[in-house]
């Protein structure tokens, strides 16, 4: 038998940790900006909201490697194709453990191959910190999305990219420090 | 309260509010959902000016700004800059007399809200149901707490259906400051 290597995405896994970000999506030129927060509730699940600056709910997500749900979504974002959308970029976002099928080094980066819901994916990780640095999802050779992480510690993203190439859609979050 | 004491309380809040040109204030807001640690608070400052301007300037832990002014609404995003019509969002447009209404303490609607008054030991809480069905879906209910010296709100509290809320304190209010035009310009 042969054991694969797992490699892991600590940016979301700690259950202690509201994780809380300002928010710009840029949608087919439209922008729209709020508070993303994102917290792991339970073994399996995280709980997504997006909320306005006014702190009004814009969508509000439970969503595990296997499950969905929709706790509450404004009639603006009610769309069968967004939530759909956004369901498969969180759940990568999310996706804690990455099975590496094989790996190589592209300067100064290690690059692992993985998989996830029939996508091919490549994790980009620094070679002298093993930092997490992005995830790209591939169909054949072309790009579908990437996620990309900025971080200082290694185990918390300041910064966070979710860049779609067949879609017009960016989803940018910045963490914000509170008092 | 009783009756009268429910119409004295209207009258001061209206005789107040009536002599509302302007309002400066700091505010802190305080974002509760049951799931998190932690409430997620933001700050900044409020600009009102009669008879509908309306800024709000986050400052902590970002710089976002939101002005609302004859059916358009300005945002200043990190200094990105847009403009928006209120015209067709009529849900919207309603958020925003709530708004403005909450701050400046003029929103005893009969048609918009049923309306509850409480009095507390040192405020009173006004306690508004939205009627409108559109309203209804994303706020439950609206909480505002009258100082009980001087009749001005001191907090606004928008419950979600969810029962999660935003929770604004107002602090260090200065009334009817001159305010240039400029502040609404973003």
């Amino acid at each position: 038998m042969v054991v694969k290597d797992v490699v892991q995405n600590p940016y979301f896994a700690d259950p202690q940790i509201d994780y809380v970000y300002k928010a710009n999506i840029t949608v087919y030129g439209n922008e729209l900006t709020g508070i993303f927060i994102a917290k792991k509730i339970n073994e399996t699940t995280h709980r997504i909201v997006f909320t306005t600056e006014f702190g009004n709910t814009l969508l509000d997500f439970e969503i595990s490697e296997t499950d969905f749900k929709v706790n509450a979504i404004v009639d603006e974002l009610n769309r069968k194709i967004l939530i759909t959308t956004l369901k498969e970029d969180f759940r990568l976002l999310l996706k804690k453990d990455f099975a590496i099928e094989r790996q190589f080094t592209k300067g100064n980066e290690e690059v692992l191959k993985s998989n996830f819901e029939k996508n091919d994916l490549y994790l980009f990780r620094s070679l002298s910190d093993t930092k997490l640095l992005k995830i790209a999802q591939t169909s054949k050779t072309k790009e579908k999305k990437t996620i990309s992480f900025a971080s200082e510690n290694g185990i918390f993203a300041d910064t966070i990219v979710i860049q779609h190439y067949n879609l017009k859609l960016r989803i940018a979050l910045n963490y914000f420090k509170q008092n | 309260m009783t009756d009268a004491e429910t119409t004295s309380f209207k009258q001061s809040v209206n005789a107040v509010a009536k002599k509302i040109t302007t309002i400066t204030t700091d505010f802190v807001q305080y974002k509760h959902m049951d799931f998190l640690a932690k409430d997620i608070e933001t700050s900044g400052k409020m600009y009102f000016k009669e008879p509908n301007s309306l800024k709000w300037q986050y400052k902590k832990p970002y710089n976002y700004s939101i002005v609302f002014k004859n059916g358009k609404i300005l945002i200043d995003d990190e200094g990105k800059k847009s403009s928006h019509d209120i015209g067709n969002n009529k849900t919207f447009g309603k958020i925003n007399k709530l708004i403005v209404g909450s701050v400046s303490g003029n929103m005893f609607d009969d048609k918009e809200f049923t309306i509850s008054f409480f009095k507390m030991k040192t405020n009173y809480i006004t306690r508004l149901l939205p009627k409108d069905a559109a309203l209804k879906k994303y706020i439950k209910q609206i909480e505002l707490t009258f100082d009980d010296s001087d009749f001005t709100v001191t907090q606004v509290k928008l419950i979600e259906s969810s029962d999660d809320y935003t929770r604004i304190v107002l602090k260090n209010k200065t009334l009817n400051a001159k305010i240039e035009d400029s502040v609404f310009s973003n």
